[in-house]
Order: C-alpha cells, then structure tokens, then sequence
C-alpha cells in the first residue's frame, strides 16, 4: 500500500514496523522470563511431573476435535442451502442464525447447567463441545455463506447436466472449491475450543476431565503464590498452539482473504 | 435455455440443508434464551424447589442498581477506546505489511499470536506484568524513572490495563479482516492517484480506506458485541475489581448468577445484555445497508 522508493524511506518503513511490533512481544517475554525465575528450567520439570499436563491436553484435543467436526458439518452444509438452494423465508432463518452471534456465554450457564444434569451429561466433554459449537456455528455459516455465494451457478449446472444428484454436486463441486473458507473456519473454530474457558470451568469437575485453560488455576492450587511455575505452565500451554498455527498460517490468510467480509 | 436450467436446481429445497444447523441452534440457544426469560421473572437459588414468581421486580433492581450502570459505563469506555486504537493498528499493520517490506511473515506472526494464545494462559502473565515486580516496573527502575507500576490494583487505571490487554489480544483480527480487504484494492487505481501527486498517507486515507469500510463496519459490529460480552479478561485478571472498577456484563452476571445464586436477577441482567447486544448489532448493519 506504501510506494517508497528511496532507500532512506525503506529503512524508515522497516523501522516504524519494528516499533510498533514491540509492545505485542512484551508479554510473551515476560511470560518466558518470569517461567524462568527462580530455579530455571526446573520449573518445568516441576510442572511436567505433576502428570497433569498431558491429561489436559488430551481434553482439549478431544474438545477440539468434537467442535471442529460439527462446526465443519453444520457450517458447510448450511452456508451452501442459505447460498445456492431455494428456500422460503430463507433471510428469516438467517437472522435466526444470526442473532445467536450476540449471545454470550454466561447467558447459557444456568439452562444448560440445569439440562446436563437431567440429560446426565453434566461434567461429561459433551457438555462443552456442544455449547461451544453453537456459539461458534453464527459466524462460520456467515462466512461460509458469504463463500458460496460467489461460487458460479454454471459449475453445479454443468454437474447437473451431467447426472449428478445434489449430494454428488455438494461432495464434488462445492466442497473442493470451499477449501480455503473450510481451513479459516477450522483455524477460527480451534482457536475458540482451545480457548473455552468458562463452559470446562463449570461444566467439567472430575480432575480427568480438566483443560488447557485450566491449568494455571491448578498450579494456583498446586503451588500457592509461586508464579514461576504457572509462568511455567502458560508457556508449555501456549507452544503447541504457537506451532499450530505457524503450520496452518498460510492457509489461514489464503482463507481470510478468499472469505473476506465485503 | 441456460435460465431454464439454472432455475431448475435453485428450485431444489435447501431446508434439509440448513436444517441441521437450525436445530442445532434452536436446541441450544433458543431454548436458553427463552429459559433466561422466564427465569428472569422469578426469585430463585437455584436449589430451592420453591420459584417464587416476582414479575417484573428483578427489572426495576437492575434499574436502580448502581453497579449495572457501572458496567454499562465500563463497556462504553471500553468499545469506544479499544475499537478505535485496535482498528487503526491494525489497518496500518496492513498497509504496512502490504507494501515492500522485510520480515513480513515474522512480523504478521508476532501479531497474529496473541489471537490464538487464550485469555486465561495469559491471565497470570498480565497479573504479573503490571504488578511491582514484573519486567515494566524493573524497566522504569533501571531509566531511574519515578513510576510505581500498581495499576491493577488502583481502580482509576486497571480498566485502562484491561483494555491494553484487548488491543494486544486481538489487534490480530483487526490486521488480518483489513489484510484482507487491502489484496482487493485496485493497484491500478493507487498508481493513477500517485501519477496525479498524491502522497502515500493521502492514499491511505481518501482510497484504501473508503474500500475497507465494510470491514470497519464488520470490525464495529463484531466489536460493539465483544464489547458487551467481555468475560475472559476481566474475570481472569482483575475478577472485576477493584471496587467493580472493571466490571462488566458478563462478570456482573456471574457473580450475581453463579457466585451469589441469585438466578433470577443474573437472568434479568442477562436479558438486558442480550437486548443489547441485538440492539448494536441491528444498528451497525443498518449503518452498512446506508451506504
């Protein structure tokens, strides 16, 4: 968007980046520094030993995965009806889909709260998966939509023509060309169900069944008051995310900007 | 003959399609929503088997409850301040980032990360960085500079903390949406402006920003609902003090809710956010359909 030309220019451009990326790194060197204090590595090997880490995970990654797939499912499907199929009242049941972009969490607590418990799901990983995914589900069937809609008709008419049935047209035209919206979603959608911290908090009590997010509170309880260890813990919850998307980040951006809200 | 056909599978029926989404949605969301309702008008723990129905009492409490004007106050600050500062970092990280310079993708990363690290494994790192003994505080010391860094605990400055803290967190998604938005731009069109005189800021203001006004709106509307269902960040880091200082909505709701179990007046509060929040949903895409 800068035209710079001169040499000088350049190096200023480079500069103001570099200032203004600072700040966002403060806290992750504070992170890393304060994990550090103390007795070094070792707080590692303390948190590590406790044995909680890898359960934790484990939960996350089953939530995740739970969330992802219906989050998939539902967003793909629905973002191709709402986009290329005839349906009456279609803008109605949008705005239905819509209005539950604004509704936060807290709101769903004690319903859901009271329906686990009848249904027995109550401190099962059902009881975060499914409240995460319909939260998540307003804005991916937006975005997937908006993707569908600039799909050209003549590519589903042409598989018509050619015998396919509706299914076939959405399983062999419109999801290989959704590619790029699907890996946004999905990026979106995992950092969400990564992130879920206040469903697992009241939803899931058995110490098998705890989360990523929970962690720092464990080592609360754990190690009272010595921040080097929960420093220690934030750091060893944050790397397999930071890794995570290093990987998917080119796909991420591709996504973005093939699904960018205009 | 082309028309014939294309209407042909337009007609198909998309409600299967949609429809295990909507159920979906219905099972949970509508049935809470309408669960908060009636649990609004009632005066519950949560326990008792006994619901007394008291109408509109919980409504009239909010109304004169001090602290729920508090949070709405606290919200407003918040938006205001964090949509404007996060929104302008992270159009000019994407002008910048657009134009020919080293490190891009270094740079696009350090930005990104806060995004996806969650509110609740940065919590601590927060509490600590602006604390007494975190890296600010030895930085002011080592420059000799007369700074005590307690600004969590004072309640002037903690809801200026907290909205740090956001701006950090999610200029990620403000950068990437106007990323975005900037590849479309019509490269064409800038070099003609710049063949006409026109400076670099001067292009930046009158022609790329003009073409990223849906996605200021996108940005105002996801905005104005984070804003009212702000959680996270508060709760984890300063638990809405000191003296409600930093409270809000969501934190409000769960205390009253789910730490006082007065369910009836968090689900009256909750009906008020939920207003809101569709309130400032409506309005900003209205502001977009007036284009």
């Amino acid at each position: 968007m800068f035209e710079v030309r001169s040499k000088k220019n350049k190096i200023l451009l480079q500069l103001i980046l570099f200032v203004m990326t600072i700040p966002y790194l403060i806290p992750l060197v504070q992170m890393v520094l304060g994990s550090l204090g103390g007795r070094g590595l070792y707080n590692y090997k303390v948190v590590w030993d406790t044995g909680v880490v890898p359960i934790y995970f484990r939960n996350s990654a089953i939530i995740a995965v739970g969330v992802i797939a219906l989050v998939y499912a539902f967003s793909m499907t629905a973002g191709f009806g709402f986009a290329k199929l005839h349906i009456k009242g279609k803008e109605f049941y949008f705005w239905m889909i819509l209005i539950a972009l604004t509704l936060p969490e807290v709101i769903l607590l004690t319903p859901l709260f009271v329906t686990f418990q009848k249904l027995h799901m109550y401190n099962t990983l059902f009881a975060v998966i499914l409240p995460t995914a319909a939260l998540q589900l307003p804005f991916t069937i937006l975005l997937a939509r908006k993707f569908n809609e600039g799909i050209p008709g003549e590519l589903m008419e042409a598989a018509r023509i050619d015998g396919a049935n509706i299914w076939q047209v959405f399983t062999q035209v419109i999801l290989p060309m959704t590619k790029p919206i699907a890996s946004a979603i999905i990026v979106l959608t995992l950092i969400n169900a990564w992130n879920a911290y206040l469903l697992p908090l009241l939803f899931l009590q058995s110490p098998n069944l705890q989360v990523v997010t929970l962690l720092p509170q464990y080592f609360q309880g754990e190690f009272t008051n010595d921040q080097t260890k929960i420093l220690a813990a934030a750091v060893m919850t944050a790397i397999p995310e930071i890794i995570a998307y290093l990987l998917m980040q080119k796909n991420f951006e591709k996504g973005m900007i093939a699904g960018a809200l205009k | 003959m082309k028309d014939k056909k294309m209407k042909s599978s337009t007609y198909i029926s998309g409600l299967p399609w949609i429809l295990p989404a909507l159920l979906f949605l219905v099972v949970i969301v509508y049935y809470s929503i309408i669960s908060t309702f009636n649990l609004s008008t009632l005066d519950w723990n949560g326990l008792d088997p006994i619901r007394t129905s008291v109408g509109m009492k919980n409504f009239v409490k909010m109304i004169h409850d001090r602290v729920f004007w508090l949070c709405l106050k606290n919200t407003v600050i918040y938006f205001a301040i964090t949509f404007v500062v996060q929104n302008t970092l992270g159009f000019l990280f994407a002008a910048i980032l657009h134009s020919q310079v080293k490190l891009s993708t270094l740079h696009k990363c350090i930005i990104f990360i806060p995004t996806i690290l969650a509110p609740a494994t940065m919590a601590p790192v927060f509490r600590l960085l602006f604390s007494p003994q975190g890296m600010l505080q030895s930085v002011f010391n080592a420059l000799h500079l007369p700074i005590t860094v307690d600004w969590l605990a004072n309640p002037n400055t903690a809801l200026f903390v907290l909205m740090a803290v956001a701006i950090w967190e999610f200029t990620g998604m403000s950068f990437i949406l106007y990323y975005a938005a900037m590849s479309q731009v019509d490269k064409q069109i800038l070099e003609a402006a710049r063949i006409d005189g026109a400076g670099n800021i001067r292009t930046l203001i009158t022609m790329v920003l003009p073409h990223c006004k849906g996605t200021t709106v996108s940005l105002a509307m996801l905005g104005i609902i984070g804003a009212l269902k702000t959680f996270d960040i508060p709760y984890l880091i300063t638990t809405g003090g000191p003296n409600h200082a930093t409270e809000f909505l969501g934190t409000y709701i769960y205390r009253q809710g789910i730490r006082q179990s007065h369910l009836g007046y968090a689900a009256a509060l909750s009906v008020a956010l939920l207003v809101l929040a569709i309130g400032g949903a409506l309005a900003s895409n209205y502001s977009k359909k007036g284009d």
